[in-house]
């Protein structure tokens, strides 16, 4: 027998309320993998769009809710003519309602620009021209709206054909409806209006020199931001706030299964008074009690994040496939998320059986063996 | 006034000079001024009437309870003012209660294991120990079975056993008999009896039985928390 094998005959003899703490612990860490899972996989669907893309900086207004605020287009011709600046394009970027779908990203692009570069057909074909009012799919989006070629989608008032799937190698991309800019600005009543300039700059671009381009940027569009496409997420408003959102609200499961944690081991600490008299009474000291109690806290935290984890890879698996989600983003599930949910776990156990566990060490052995 | 050993020969193990002990902030006293000494190898007999402080006084020499005033010392060193209480007891004190106390989760052999924690010795050291300790008591047939599946007589023997556990020095037994049929006492007597001979050890008993504190070398007579003068020494 070793001192692990106490510890766990602790845990084991209960196994209703050890079933119930761990039901409880897990539930709070299943929500941490789910909601900064998701926050973490928008995150990187949106680094990865930009890097399929070939974007370098991206232009944007400071403020806006879901996506910035428009500006005029004629942002685009200022910034062409700047040092190291090898392409520009202008988008017109919307999260909008379509049909059955809650939220969907609506892309219109510049026509010709390097934005479409690397979309490739999978069906159908793209646009004719600038003034097509015709759509192409990601194939997510497709699926979703279950759409093909010759479907027609609503989007805002008008219902304008699909011509094309498509398959743009990132989620984001894929889970878009992509149309000529002229076209998205006439449907949303954006004329002369975009959101976003992409810029590729000349190969062999140092980071100063990128620095230094944005710097001109802002000087040009003092009321805007231009970033570095490896940044955009790490700077940008809303992506600050999703993640701070998703954070805080796993920490909210946190404290519950603190607070869970902390009421069991409390409850088995006042239960088992008698049977702490008895250690202290045959000589274990008193830090080898406290000990013994942190150890099944952070026994149950550990087992709790592991079903934690479980529960919410599940979850997650199972949000990924819902039309709210689907294309929007990819969930990471990435062994980095996992172990800190399960670190967190672990440090939900170790915090929640201080108390407790300090409370069995303060016991007197007279009273504890006639308690 | 300190109560004179019956046997002059060994060292002073215990020695209690007005050893007080108050509860409820002085409302109860338990003990009044107790004075004694125990010395190395003694069988010492604690007897008196229910609520006389005996167990009250067995729970001070065991370091688990502190006296309200008075001095107590084991080998010379007060045990209320040692610095490592718990170490006095896993190292120099081994406890037989009245209730057993075994732990209801552990089988035999992981019973007399539990105090070993604190002796530094290995798994397998561990294990080795309580069987070879379990087999002085007669029950190394009964290695993998729980307390509930156990008598009167065999949970006290597994309580012996457990409180051998380190090899103590001195044996407090609080109404070892108390809980059991006189059959059992009687084994459980003869064990205890046998365990102190062959040992060495210095035993202090607490009993309601006069048959049993007739086999002690000394009685230590209490009656409402003092030492009642007319000790009586046995032969």
């Amino acid at each position: 027998m070793t001192f692990f094998t106490i510890v766990v005959r602790s845990l084991v003899r209960r196994p209703v309320r050890t079933g119930l703490t761990l039901v409880g612990i897990s539930i709070g860490i299943a929500a941490v993998v789910a909601l900064v899972g998701m926050a973490w996989g928008y995150e990187k669907s949106i680094v990865r769009q930009l890097d399929v893309i070939g974007i370098d900086v991206v232009v944007s207004n400071m403020s806006g809710g879901l996506m910035p605020k428009v500006f005029d287009e004629s942002l685009e011709e200022k910034i062409a003519p700047l040092p190291k600046v090898a392409a520009t394009t202008s988008v017109l970027m919307q999260m909008l309602s379509i049909e059955d779908a809650p939220m969907m990203m609506i892309s219109g692009r510049e026509w010709g620009g390097f934005t479409w570069d690397k979309i490739s057909v999978i069906e159908g074909r793209l646009p004719h021209n600038a003034t097509e009012r015709a759509v192409v799919i990601g194939r997510l989006a497709a699926e979703v709206l279950k759409k093909k070629p010759g479907d027609t989608v609503q989007i805002e008032a008008d219902e304008l054909p699909v011509v094309g799937i498509i398959d743009g190698q990132a989620v984001v991309e894929n889970g878009a409806i992509i149309l000529s800019l002229n076209v998205l600005q006439e449907i949303t009543l954006n004329e002369g209006k975009v959101n976003f300039v992409d810029i590729r700059v000349t190969p062999g671009t140092t980071k100063q020199e990128v620095t230094a381009l944005c710097d001109s940027i802002k000087e040009i569009f003092p009321e805007g931001r231009a970033m570095v496409a490896s940044e955009v997420v790490g700077t940008s408003q809303g992506f600050r706030v999703a993640r701070a959102m998703s954070w805080s609200t796993s920490l909210l499961a946190i404290i519950v299964g603190v607070l869970g944690v902390m009421n069991t081991m409390l409850m088995t600490v006042f239960e088992r008074t008698h049977e702490i008299g008895i250690l202290l009474a045959v000589g274990w000291k008193r830090r080898r009690i406290m000990l013994m109690v942190l150890l099944e806290s952070a026994l149950l935290g550990l087992l709790g994040g592991v079903l934690g984890v479980a529960l919410g890879a599940l979850g997650l698996k199972i949000l990924e496939t819902t039309p709210a989600i689907r294309g929007l983003l990819e969930p990471d599930l990435s062994p980095r998320l996992l172990l800190i949910s399960i670190a967190i776990a672990v440090v939900v156990g170790v915090i929640s059986g201080l108390y407790p566990g300090w409370r069995s060490s303060r016991l007197s052995p007279s009273l504890a063996l006639h308690g | 006034m300190i109560a004179p050993p019956t046997s002059q020969t060994g060292d002073i193990v215990f020695e209690a000079r007005q050893l007080a002990k108050e509860f409820d902030g002085g409302q109860v006293a338990a003990l009044r001024g107790v004075d004694f000494q125990i010395r190395e190898h003694e069988f010492v007999a604690i007897v008196g009437p229910s609520g006389c402080g005996k167990s009250t006084l067995l729970q001070m020499l065991g370091s688990l309870d502190h006296p309200t005033s008075g001095s107590l010392t084991y080998r010379g060193a007060s045990i209320p003012g040692m610095p490592d209480p718990s170490a006095y007891r896993a190292h120099h004190i081994g406890f037989v209660f009245q209730a057993f106390h075994l732990l209801p989760t552990f089988n035999v052999v992981e019973n007399v294991q539990i105090p070993m924690f604190e002796g530094g010795l290995s798994r397998t050291q561990r294990r080795e120990r309580a069987v070879d300790l379990l087999k002085s008591v007669g029950l190394d047939h009964r290695l993998g079975h729980f307390p509930s599946q156990l008598s009167g007589g065999e949970r006290q023997r597994v309580a012996i056993a457990r409180s051998l556990a380190n090899r103590p020095s001195v044996l407090l037994a609080d109404e070892p008999t108390g809980n059991l049929d006189s059959e059992n006492a009687v084994h459980v007597m003869e064990l205890i009896l046998k365990l102190h001979r062959e040992l060495g050890m210095t035993l202090i008993l607490v009993t309601h039985d006069p048959s049993i504190a007739a086999q002690a070398s000394r009685t230590i007579r209490m009656k409402d928390g003092r030492v009642v003068p007319a000790d009586s020494p046995h032969p």
